[in-house]
């Protein structure tokens, strides 16, 4: 595990897992590895009232029933597409689901423009299929087909990327639950689903109108929208995790301190009020402001601090990783930090004092840096 | 405790005390709490008055009482709602639930001045214990209904009113408007750690989904005893769990000591035996520990005097979603909780109380019909149960109630069972109603729900998916990425489980003037009772006698809110009436602000006159706003004496203003009012030419003032000079001086350009400036390029004078197109939109007065244009010519011919004056001027010499 630099869910929480399986006594659809509660305990973490000998970590923050409604239609016959802003933690929850119900999280696809149908259905080993012609042997199965084969949860990432036709390909898989392979006969021309197979697919919100679905697609999907964290104490708690993961898995000795946490968060609330509140695009970060968008700052900031600075993060690198994350319009998203460190920032540190007056100052200089 | 009774509770304390020790490491505050819970249980077990706990919209409690009262019988029933409301239950009948029972004050006397106007309502719902209770008291021949809690007006004594918070946006959660909300059973905890912890813990988002899965469900069935004391255990359960917040602590307990001791004081003036009673009350207040607590608590309690502030009573409609907006329930919280009620009521055969004649919706008739018969069994039954209460309340005393507790809490949680066939039925409605919304939902999806709601409901640890499993099943299987419609399927849900009830109060129990209001519209043919918006037609030529219909509504639309009446065509202005009008009208929809006025008054001219009185005497008030009193008495009251009245206090007020900021508004409107009384009255009344004079006075005296003052806009000084010019002859005639008027023109000296012009304007208006010499300072100006700049903003000036000087709109044409010609662009094209805003601004009255000079003296045509000369170029040569009027208007040609032919008068004239003259044969016009003007005869005839 430690050789790897991003192990997926069901490597880095292999132990919880085979724990929980143990001792989860409930019942299982089809071929699932837990059951729909000890999913659902695994995802969001357990309590003293759970009765269990052991802690389980909460791994994703999120209202509950937005968990338990996308475990209960992963145990129907119909998919899931998450959807959501960038940065609200969907693919991590189609992860630690995938993880948890089959013990593999990696049958992915992602969706770009470029994306095919046969990267969702087969492909053909061209030199194979030259030596030997055409055969099961000689053909590569997508990401798709083998979670079905294998009875197991297949990923689709970004579906709204994909073109239309791409897309379409979907819907026979998720109606029929089969891939006719025209170019064998026999058994062989056709891939049947075992019980269990599943698509975990996530769209942007952002992305609408891109791609937008069909509705044969849409209707064979529920769709579970997730929204932005806004409430503090679950984002505080959000960014905290996933930071200290983040010192981990880099090997670094770092404190954050928990004002400096403080000011990130209130950073990101006053910006995305100021988003709420404005009346145009142009007045608005290109940003979404999301709890992934601050993680992000922070990281850089602890990078920066570390690699570049005293070994100690403080408020002045803090605003200047805010602004370099942030500002990504110029003169427009520049105008607007501009806006906020002169309008929101600098009385506040006249007000409180704190680390604000540091953070002010980081700020401006990283501002005057880019313009 | 009594010491007689045999201890029924000591095995469960013994259990809990051993609890206690095993999970606290000893006796401490565990034990001291545990054992409290059942202390408060037994003594409001033992007390001799039976207490009824019950908990709101709560359908388990709405049972529990139905059974309970038609066991028990009492006699008197003991409730805790405001005593003063009690005269208003009667009027329940006449009204659909929910309504609510309101107390208002408008004036407030002994309040803070600030609170006013004080509004309590208590909202009755169908499915409440309280409605069982009420209806049981009112239907029952020989019982009384007495309401113990303290009145409205100890709610504010007690409760400091919190800040006015924002209302609800939507209409139906505003149907209370900002009244402070009582309610009989509010049981809940009261820290909100302790809700979070229960919710989390039972795996539900709501406190009342909490409450149907963990208290509803158990209790459902469960037969009195058991009932009682499970609900005395949560009210002390919540109770002593409850954070040290002293002042609310406070008024629960003074509210429990109030309500006992108007019991004990019923008790002790009727003679009534407290075993025939039964007091209801919410849970948290039956497990009471004050010392007043029970029929042998102390008197120590004194109740305080209420202020002299006058209540008024009435009934409003309420809905469940104002219901619950108000008390902070989940959305569809009450609606659901009214399914279940009628839903129970069929499991279980119950028979509820309900009041005769009550109004109610088609499941509600339903019902109505099992009640009919079930009141002819009451009527049946009573007569023989008059001897019966007794008989059946005989043995309960005696009886010790058993511990019905230990067996409760050692029961597993009761699990509903799945019920197929009404899941079934929910999803295949959904799936319609999604449809019907806009939704792609098919069949495929009914199914999904359905299987959805039942796994979700098995993730959550119940068989039976609960409504709030089956919505999130609906939003994860229906809800897509975009709302098609107006509602989303969350939405769709709520109201597919039992929407939102709106009540309705009935005609009977509308107050006075709503009756009145409602009889009177009644020639319109229209059910105005009815929630929505009604079109009412009025011909008023065809059908005089819809003139008071439309009286009315003119009197109304002014009363009510937005959107109550509306006219849609037609209008009510001084002197003119519409032969035809057309309006909207939704008084149902508004019934709350038309029962609001009922507390004002009996009938809405009073409340109008009331307004109007109080809006010309208000301490804001300025002589516009009396004006304006002045027209809507006229306009929609046709009253004279109180024109008279307010007109007299607009006289007052304009004597002592000293500002001119209402001087448009005033010019207007006494325009409008002279107008009016010049074509219907014979004479002006006496206010309004002391008026004209005053302002005249007035005025004259404020002009030079308000010219060097920066605070008074070229707006206001135009409507001053406005009133001066416009209300002269009047004034004159009034006995007004003229020279005053001169005089304080004269003192004028602005500094400003605009009101440079405006002055200017105001002197050829006066005559001291004639308008060729206003021509040459305008031309002047134009020359000049040092003050080129500002020329705009005399223009200005002059544009604003067309209020008061009218006969000037041809020379402003003038200005304006010299303008247009000679301001190089950089000082016309900025000044453009601020002309345009004027012209907007200074109403619609100058604009068409310019638009028509400029269409009478530009061409009409594009041909014409080139060959067309403006007229006052052309007028530059003959314009000398001209004989030049004297300004005393006297000599002229036709006056001199006049004299001429009738010299008798004049003779007798000079007779009298003692002068003596001659006849002198009038020269011929022409003869004098070559006179006058040498240089045209003799430039002519060396002319004609030289032909």
């Amino acid at each position: 595990m430690s050789d790897l630099l991003r192990a997926p869910a069901e490597l880095k929480y292999a132990a919880e897992l085979d724990w929980l399986e143990s001792v989860d006594d409930g019942p299982k659809p089809f071929s699932w590895r837990l059951s729909p509660k000890m999913v659902r305990l695994f995802v969001l973490g357990s309590e003293r009232a759970d009765g269990l000998d052991r802690e389980v970590d909460q791994k994703w923050f999120g209202d509950r029933s937005i968990v338990e409604r996308a475990i209960v239609t992963l145990a129907s016959d119909r998919g899931l597409l998450l959807i959501g802003d960038p940065g609200t933690g969907k693919s991590w929850l189609a992860e630690l689901l995938a993880a948890a119900i089959c013990r593999n999280s990696t049958q992915v696809v992602q969706g770009t423009a470029g994306t095919t149908e046969d990267h969702i259905k087969y492909s053909w080993n061209v030199s194979m299929v030259i030596a030997k012609g055409q055969s099961r042997e000689s053909m590569i199965p997508s990401p798709i087909m083998t979670a079905m084969e294998a009875g197991t949860v297949g990923r689709f990432e970004e579906l709204t990327r994909s073109t239309s036709d791409v897309q379409d390909a979907l819907i026979s898989i998720l109606s029929e639950k089969y891939i006719s392979v025209p170019e064998l006969t026999g058994e062989e021309g056709i891939v049947f689903a075992k019980p269990g197979f599943s698509v975990i697919a996530t769209a942007n919100s952002r992305d609408r109108g891109v791609n937008d679905l069909s509705s044969a697609l849409k209707r064979r999907f529920n769709f579970v929208r997730i929204p932005v964290v806004t409430n503090r104490k679950s984002e505080a708690e959000i960014v905290r995790y996933r930071t200290e993961e983040l010192l981990r898995r880099h090997q670094i000795e770092l404190e954050v301190p928990p004002t400096l946490l403080d000011v990130l968060l209130q950073s990101f609330a006053d910006l995305r009020a100021s988003a709420a509140a404005a009346g145009s695009d142009d007045e608005k970060l290109e940003s979404a402001l999301s709890t992934a968008e601050q993680i992000g700052v922070l990281e850089d900031a602890v990078l920066h601090s570390n690699f570049f600075g005293q070994k100690a993060l403080n408020a002045h690198t803090l605003a200047s990783s805010l602004v370099g994350s942030l500002a990504r319009r110029e003169p427009e998203d520049l105008a607007i930090l501009n806006k906020y460190l002169h309008g929101v920032v600098e009385p506040r540190s006249k007000e409180e004092g704190g680390d604000w007056p540091e953070f002010l100052a980081g700020g401006r200089e990283a501002i005057a840096n880019l313009s | 405790m009594s010491p007689h009774q045999p201890p029924v509770f000591d095995p469960l304390r013994a259990q809990l005390q051993e609890a206690a020790q095993a999970f606290a490491d000893g006796p401490d505050a565990l034990a001291e709490l545990l054992l409290g819970l059942v202390d408060d249980v037994d003594r409001a077990v033992r007390e001799p008055l039976e207490i009824f706990p019950v908990c709101h919209h709560s359908p388990a409690s709405a049972t529990a009482m139905a059974r309970r009262l038609r066991e028990k019988q009492p006699k008197v029933v003991y409730l805790e709602l405001c005593e003063d409301l009690a005269p208003l239950l009667t009027e329940l009948r006449n009204c659909r639930l929910p309504v609510a029972l309101q107390a208002f004050a408008g004036e407030v006397d002994g309040f803070p001045a600030e609170w006013a106007p004080l509004s309590v309502v208590a909202p009755i719902t169908e499915a409440s214990a309280e409605y069982q209770a009420i209806a049981y008291a009112l239907e029952t021949p020989g019982v009384e209904l007495v309401l113990v809690d303290r009145s409205s007006d100890h709610v504010f004594q007690w409760e400091p009113r919190p800040a006015a918070g924002e209302l609800p946006e939507d209409e139906e959660s505003a149907l209370h408007g900002d009244a402070v909300g009582v309610e009989l059973g509010d049981l809940r905890p009261r820290f909100a750690e302790l809700e979070q912890y229960l919710l989390h813990h039972g795996k539900v988002r709501h406190w009342s989904e909490w409450w149907h899965q963990y208290v509803e469900l158990s209790l459902g069935d469960a037969d009195h005893d058991t009932y009682r004391q499970v609900m005395l255990l949560i009210g002390s359960l919540f109770r002593r769990l409850a954070p040290g917040d002293v002042r609310r602590t406070r008024v629960d307990e003074d509210r429990e000591r109030y309500m006992w001791t108007r019991m004990r004081a019923h008790l002790a003036a009727t003679g009534t035996d407290p075993a025939d009673c039964l007091y209801v009350c919410g849970a948290f207040h039956a497990a009471s520990r004050v010392a007043e607590f029970g029929v042998h608590g102390s008197d120590t309690f004194e109740i305080g005097e209420r202020t002299v502030t006058a209540w008024r009573y009435g009934l409003i409609p309420s809905s469940h979603a104002a219901i619950e907006a108000q008390f902070a329930l989940a959305a569809g919280s009450v609606s659901i909780a009214a399914s279940v009620w009628a839903k129970n009521l069929k499991r279980t055969g119950v028979q509820p109380f309900r009041l005769a004649g009550q109004a109610g919706s088609a499941k509600a008739t339903r019902t109505a019909k099992t009640t009919r018969t079930t009141k002819k069994s009451i009527t049946t039954a009573l007569p023989p149960a008059l001897p019966g209460p007794a008989a059946s309340a005989a043995p309960a005393p005696v009886l010790p109630p058993a511990d019905r507790l230990t067996g409760f809490l050692q029961r597993p949680p009761v699990l509903d069972a799945l019920d197929e066939a009404e899941l079934l039925t929910w999803s295949v409605d959904i799936v319609r109603a999604a449809r019907r919304a806009g939704y792609l939902a098919s069949t495929a999806d009914a199914i999904a729900v359905f299987e959805t709601s039942i796994l979700l409901a098995g993730m959550r640890d119940r068989a039976r998916p609960t409504p709030y499993d089956f919505q999130d099943a609906a939003v994860t299987c229906i809800e897509k990425d975009a709302v098609p419609g107006r509602r989303d399927v969350g939405r769709l849900v709520e109201i597919m489980m039992g929407g939102d009830r709106i009540g309705q109060v009935g005609y009977e129990s509308l107050p006075p003037l709503a009756r009145d209001v409602h009889d009177r519209l009644a020639p319109l043919g229209l059910n105005l009772q009815q929630r929505g918006v009604k079109r009412a037609l009025l011909d008023l030529t065809g059908q005089p006698q819809l003139n008071a219909c439309s009286d009315a509504l003119w009197i109304l639309r002014q009363l009510l809110p937005d959107g109550a009446a509306r006219p849609i065509m037609g209008e009510r202005e001084l002197g003119r009436r519409s032969l035809q009008e057309s309006w909207d009208l939704a008084l149902g929809t508004h019934q709350r602000a038309l029962i609001e006025l009922g507390y004002e008054g009996v009938s809405i001219e009073q409340v109008l006159e009331q307004r109007l009185r109080r809006a010309a005497h208000g301490p804001q008030a300025t002589a516009a706003v009396a004006l304006a009193a002045v027209e809507d008495a006229l306009r929609l009251l046709g009253s004279r004496r109180l024109a008279d009245e307010l007109g007299t206090r607009a006289l007052y007020l304009l004597a002592n203003e000293r500002s001119v900021d209402g001087a448009p508004e005033v010019l207007g409107r006494i325009r409008r009012l002279l107008a009016h009384y010049r074509t219907s009255e014979p004479v002006l009344p006496g206010w309004i030419e002391s008026f004209v004079k005053t302002g005249y006075a007035h005025y004259c005296t404020l002009l030079p003032i308000a010219f060097a003052d920066d605070q008074a806009t070229v707006r206001q000084l135009a409507a001053m000079l406005g009133f001066l010019f416009s209300m002269e002859s009047l004034a004159l005639s009034l006995g007004c001086d003229r020279t005053q008027l001169e005089l304080a023109v004269a003192q004028s000296h602005p500094q400003e350009p605009d009101r440079t012009a405006l002055l200017w304007a105001a002197q050829v208006q006066l005559g001291t400036l004639s308008r060729t010499e206003l021509r040459e300072r305008c031309d002047a100006l134009l020359a000049n390029p040092l003050v080129l700049p500002a020329y705009p903003r005399y223009l200005s000036g002059l544009v604003q004078a067309l209020e008061p000087v009218p006969g000037l709109t041809g020379f402003v044409v003038e200005a304006v197109s010299n303008a247009f010609a000679r301001l190089p662009d950089a000082v016309l094209l900025p000044w453009l939109p601020t002309l345009i805003t004027t012209l907007r601004a200074g109403g619609a009255e100058l604009a068409p007065l310019l638009t028509r000079e400029a269409g009478r003296i530009f061409p009409g045509k594009l041909g014409a244009l080139d060959a067309w000369t403006p007229p006052w170029l052309a007028e530059s040569a003959p314009a000398p010519v001209r004989p030049r009027r004297t300004s005393s208007g006297i000599g002229t040609d036709q006056g001199s011919a006049l004299l001429a032919a009738h010299p008798a008068s004049c003779d007798a004239l000079a007779a009298l004056l003692g002068c003596e003259g001659v006849w002198q044969q009038p020269a011929a016009a022409g003869l004098a001027l070559p006179a006058r003007y040498p240089e045209t005869a003799e430039a002519l005839a060396s002319l004609l010499l030289v032909g």
